[in-house]
């Protein structure tokens, strides 16, 4: 278990700047996910962690001891990569068996045939070593096969065990789950986050996929251009997100998002329809109004404040159908979650009302930060509905 | 269903190309081997297996294949080790590594027999480069070592035309020319190694240069290596036109550099001792055969992971 602190990471390559100024305090024993898209510089924050790339400024911590200039061999830390990179020359045993050799023997003692008769007991206790950790992957059988032969599951089973065989500080997980296929992704997601809670360690997970990052951290960190947008338990992120990016990024089928305006008293209204929700007058110009798919509802009848669309796409997930609606002049589509017994009659071409019914309306400004709003709604206090 | 002859059409050029250029010659090579055949004879009679007697009972030719075998032992594992080394001090390079790249595979592009004549020159007793170089060093410290205080109170060497130094004159130009090619070879291999595994290596605790080449760059150059060697080998046994040009007359000093593309060479044209000649190319041939087929069986057994 360790405590990691980076503090005011900065990173070009080139021209790029790929890290701004990060900071990061990791706690003991936590989940940590870094997730954002591609190139916003998340497996670059995790390789200067790890030691494998120095930072232009800042500093690492570990454990409260700067490790700038120690180099990464030395740092205690494990790391699962994404092409899983095993050794293929060796088998499974001898793969998990390289960590424990290269840190507890001395280079007499790795020689081959001569090494196990001048360390009879290390050899012994590290090859008990490598079965325990086999043990609880469920790889003993696999143990004499060269990873050429062996399936992209097992071969992942084997980058954690050799990660896990020397009991490191922590460990650093470099999107290991995205050559898998959807299902088995599915099944190892809760295997790393059991596996997690039994070992106590401290991970350090990189991923593009927000689903990953969402089911399995206890906190998680939305990267993008080098910033770290939001720092949070998954729980908030998705709840209560701080700008619209990350809005947008996490939850999947994506946050609806429409234009809207703030008046001069402070009002929100939607193409000229007033909301219940009110903020600071200083708000005052364009905003935009996220709506999560599921907060949205298909309504019968024409209502006071609804918004008209015509169905243009209809997913069938089996629980859940998902519509999409073309709404008006907004470009952006508008999708809306639904039972299917709530979407049983609709089908494709025909005009539908949708209404805002659950959870809350999330509000960005004109700078893309979240505006809370500033007084509880009024006159809907008997109906629990904020109407967008 | 008409059964259509057409596919004979298909194989049929290829098919017969290889017979005439590849399998007929060599078949009559070894069919020439069983005679005494000599170029303008209208006829030759069959010997049975007496070319090949002599070949292993005769003086000259145990000579021969002390030559061969002497000069692919010195050639195969230095320029295999040189092309490595240079290879890896190249691939470390951030700059200058194209420069490095074309003059260590110039001796390749330059042929041979013209290089020849610049060694012969340089090796030369009296007025080479070489041993010119080498007399500077007399008087001073290098007079501890016996076999240069022997030189500068007699001669230094007569690398080309002395017994002893003869072979390895000729095999040090071999290594000299043969080692770039190897290093282009390897170089063209560490391209191929994943980098990271490299990582993987450094955070599984391998510190030195020298854990990081035993655990990723050895193993992943396996493949290459095994082509390297067979590569040099072969071409080691076929040496050939440094012999000719320093030796036109026989093979060097009592034959110690009489090597088996030479004594083809001196044999069937020369000397238009067909069947002779043709028994030595069969033995040729069968060497570079084993060759191959190690080669294939350590692709197939021990270097090819996935």
């Amino acid at each position: 278990m360790a405590t990691i602190t980076l503090s005011k990471i900065n990173k070009s390559f080139g021209e790029t700047r790929v890290l701004d100024t990060v900071n990061l305090d990791i706690h003991a024993g936590e989940f940590l996910t870094l997730v954002g898209p591609s190139g916003c510089g998340k497996s670059t924050l995790l390789r200067i962690l790890a030691g494998l790339e120095a930072p232009d400024r800042g500093e690492v911590r570990i454990d409260g001891r700067t490790v700038n200039a120690v180099r990464a061999a030395d740092r205690n830390l494990a790391m699962v990569f994404q092409s899983y990179a095993l050794y293929p020359h060796l088998t499974v045993a001898e793969n998990m068996l390289t960590p424990l050799r290269m840190r507890d023997l001395s280079p007499r003692e790795r020689l081959p045939l001569v090494g196990p008769l001048l360390a009879r007991a290390k050899h012994r206790s590290m090859r008990a070593m490598v079965r325990e950790t086999a043990e609880i992957l469920k790889i003993e059988g696999l143990l004499n096969r060269k990873p050429g032969q062996l399936s992209g599951g097992q071969r992942q089973r084997v980058a954690l065990g050799r990660a896990m065989v020397r009991k490191p500080a922590a460990f650093l997980m470099d999107e290991p789950l995205s050559n898998l296929d959807a299902a088995l992704r599915v099944h190892m997601r809760a295997e790393l986050a059991e596996l997690h809670r039994d070992l106590g360690t401290t991970f350090i997970y990189v991923t593009h996929d927000q689903a990953e990052a969402l089911t399995m951290s206890s906190r998680m960190a939305v990267m993008m251009d080098g910033h770290i947008l939001q720092l949070d338990r998954p729980d908030r992120i998705y709840d209560d997100p701080a700008d619209i990016r990350v809005a947008r990024f996490i939850g999947s089928p994506k946050i609806n998002v429409l234009a809207g305006e703030v008046d001069a008293e402070g009002r929100v209204s939607v193409r000229g329809t007033p909301l219940s929700a009110a903020v600071s007058p200083a708000f005052r110009g364009p905003i935009r109004i996220g709506l999560r798919p599921e907060s949205l509802r298909i309504v019968q009848g024409s209502q006071a404040v609804a918004i008209e669309g015509t169905v243009v796409h209809r997913e069938n997930l089996g629980s859940d159908i998902f519509l999409h609606l073309a709404a008006g002049d907004d470009s952006e589509r508008l999708i809306v979650r639904a039972t299917p017994q709530e979407a049983a009659g609709v089908t494709l071409g025909d005009q539908v009302l949708v209404e805002h019914q659950r959870g809350d309306a999330l509000l960005f400004g004109a700078d893309g930060k979240r505006i809370k709003p500033a007084r509880a709604p009024e006159e809907t206090a008997g109906q629990a509905r904020a109407v967008a | 269903m008409v059964r259509s002859r057409s596919h004979i059409w298909f194989v049929a050029p290829a098919v017969t190309l290889m017979v005439v250029i590849l399998l007929l010659p060599i078949g009559t090579a070894a069919v020439l081997s069983f005679t005494d055949y000599s170029l303008g004879n209208d006829g030759a009679e069959f010997v049975g297996w007496k070319n090949y007697e002599r070949i292993f009972t005769r003086s000259t030719y145990e000579k021969m294949f002390i030559a061969t075998f002497t000069y692919v032992g010195v050639v195969v594992p230095l320029s295999v080790g040189l092309g490595l080394g240079s290879a890896l001090l190249i691939n470390s390079l951030k700059r200058f590594g194209d420069l490095y790249k074309t003059i260590y595979f110039l001796p390749v592009m330059a042929a041979l027999l013209a290089m020849a004549i610049v060694w012969e020159f340089a090796l030369h007793p009296t007025i080479g480069i070489v041993n010119k170089s080498l007399a500077l060093g007399c008087g001073t410290f290098l007079e501890n070592w016996a076999w240069y205080a022997q030189g500068c109170e007699r001669t230094f060497p007569l690398w080309l035309t002395d017994r002893d130094y003869a072979i390895w004159a000729v095999a040090f130009i071999g290594v000299w020319q043969g080692f770039g090619f190897n290093m282009v070879l390897y170089l063209a291999g560490l391209t191929s190694v994943p980098r990271e595994l490299y990582h993987a290596a450094e955070m599984d605790g391998a510190r030195s240069a020298w854990d990081r080449f035993r655990l990723v760059t050895w193993p992943m150059l396996g493949p290459t290596t095994v082509f390297v060697v067979t590569i040099t080998c072969i071409r080691s046994f076929q040496v050939f036109d440094t012999v000719e040009a320093f030796y036109p007359q026989g093979g060097g000093p009592s034959k110690s550099v009489y090597v088996m593309m030479f004594a083809i060479y001196e044999k069937a044209i020369q000397q238009n001792l067909m069947g002779i000649g043709a028994a030595i190319t069969v033995i040729f041939l069968g060497f570079v055969m084993l060759l191959t087929m190690a080669q294939r069986w350590l692709v197939e057994r021990r270097v090819h992971y996935t």
